[in-house]
């Protein structure tokens, strides 16, 4: 006699996206923003060490939030694909768009394969030049991908923090209004939140091959002052 | 190329040269190619602030192929990589050095220590000498910043890593820099002495190498002089080079072409 029962599909997915949304919304979100000349990533993360930001290429950024053995791993993956392409081919070849895509297609399959969805979403940032535009890719847990044209949010609370941000960031501005709008729309009305607990990412031209640059805790706070 | 995951235990770490490997993106060794010379100079000389670097431009085979090579890179900010031995390899070498000691940085949000990045290059160096008779041997030079110091770093063709606390040298030029650079060093240089004395080292072995390429005053093309210090990796600008052969070899053709007395 045999222990399956039916599941409808419908079922099926709706459980599966309940459980990524969950595991998502446990831990805390992240904005990400272009700005006049260069894009900003910032996330809430009470770790000094454990990053959910990092430089992937050239002009090419990660965040992950949720579980961070798993956006870790897919961060992993994104540099080795990155180096490994640029090793192949040639620089100017590595491009944010494929990444992207290589990660939706991995959340994809996991959603619907997997042992369980892995409880983490992306975001690809890239920073454009003449031959690339700006631009910001965002993956969900089931892997849809959406390509972001000012700014995204990511997180279990994305769309309150969402309608914040949208609201103070009506243009796009410098550096030091960006960042104030992303860290007042990630705190919300009744909460500060100290600059040792914010993790900031740039991708700004300064000049160098590399446009990643991660701010330290006085450059927030100058910033931010 | 996929999206490259690995389970836990199997992951290459931080190691662009292991992912490499297990990637299969690395080009094949053979052992069936013939030997091709290795002909260069390159210098490296300790001083108070760092190092100093000093490296011809001249690409031999059985004819000059290339008259303006570099042979001396950048492998990151605080680290200069110098090849001798054959040039597809050498480039190789380099682009493996920089991608990886930049893999390694963005993996672990940190950078490889200075010896760290000399040792991670011996198996390289081991690997492609003892699979090929496509020699190549470099020569690593940088700032050390946990230590504050400039530190210099040989290999033999084994890939054996040994630092030295003087100078280094390679190249089918080396007998003759070697010598100039023994009379004339002294622990404690400063900037401008360790500057003379490796222009003159290389001066020295572009006049009696026949596969080192000195100063070419009718091209205006001259070696190449670097620095590492606690400011990184600076290239000095040809027209200083320029000048400091140009005195050099003024000095010579005074003398009437003799080097001995007092090092000139």
């Amino acid at each position: 006699m045999s222990n399956y029962f039916y599941v409808s599909p419908e079922q099926l997915i709706k459980d599966r996206a309940e459980f990524a949304q969950k595991g998502i919304a446990r831990g805390r979100s992240m904005v990400a923003a272009i700005y006049d000349v260069g894009v900003l990533l910032v996330a809430e993360n009470p770790s000094a060490s454990l990053n959910k930001i990092s430089e992937v290429y050239d002009r090419i950024a990660f965040a992950g939030v949720g579980k961070y053995n798993e956006f870790d791993r897919l961060r992993e993956a994104g540099i080795r694909w990155a180096d490994g392409t640029g090793f192949t081919y040639s620089r100017e070849d590595v491009d944010a768009r494929a990444l992207a895509n290589y990660y939706a297609q991995h959340l994809g399959d996991m959603f619907t394969e997997g042992q369980k969805p892995l409880e983490v979403e992306i975001l690809v940032a890239q920073l454009g030049n003449k031959i690339r535009p700006t631009k910001l890719y965002r993956v969900a847990y089931e892997g849809t991908i959406s390509d972001e044209t000012r700014f995204a949010v990511l997180g279990g609370d994305a769309e309150t923090i969402k309608d914040r941000f949208a609201a103070s960031e009506e243009i796009i501005h410098p550096l030091k209004e960006t960042l104030k709008n992303a860290v007042t729309a990630l705190a919300g009305p009744d909460r500060i939140i100290e600059t040792s607990e914010l993790e900031v990412g740039i991708l700004e031209d300064r000049g160098n091959r590399r446009t990643f640059l991660r701010l330290s805790d006085p450059e927030v706070s100058e910033l931010l002052s | 190329m996929g999206l490259p995951l690995f389970d836990a235990h199997s992951d290459p770490g931080p190691s662009f040269f292991h992912y490499v490997e297990v990637a299969g993106l690395d080009t094949p060794r053979s052992s069936s190619a013939p030997e091709l010379p290795h002909a260069t100079t390159v210098i490296a000389v300790r001083y108070r602030d760092g190092v100093v670097m000093v490296g011809d431009r001249q690409a031999t085979g059985h004819y000059i192929a290339s008259r303006d090579v570099r042979k001396i890179e950048a492998a990151d900010r605080f680290t200069a990589l110098a090849i001798s031995g054959t040039a597809a390899r050498g480039i190789e070498f380099i682009k493996m050095a920089q991608l990886s000691f930049e893999h390694y940085e963005k993996m672990t949000d940190s950078s490889l220590s200075l010896e760290g990045k000399a040792n991670y290059l011996s198996p390289i160096i081991q690997r492609n000498n003892l699979s090929s008779p496509l020699m190549v041997l470099p020569l690593l030079a940088g700032w050390d910043p946990s230590h504050q110091v400039g530190r210099v770093f040989e290999y033999d063709g084994a890939g054996g890593c040994y630092e030295r606390f003087d100078f280094a040298t390679i190249g089918s030029g080396s007998p003759f820099a070697e010598s100039a650079l023994r009379l004339g060093f002294r622990p404690d240089l400063d900037r401008e002495a360790a500057l003379e004395l490796g222009a003159l080292a290389l001066y020295e072995a572009g006049d009696n190498d026949p596969s080192t390429g000195g100063a070419d005053f009718v091209r205006n093309l001259f070696p190449m002089m670097v620095t590492i210090t606690e400011q990184g990796f600076q290239e000095l600008a040809s027209d200083e080079v320029g000048e400091r052969f140009r005195a050099i070899n003024e000095r010579r053709t005074q003398s009437g072409g003799v080097a001995g007395g007092t090092l000139r």
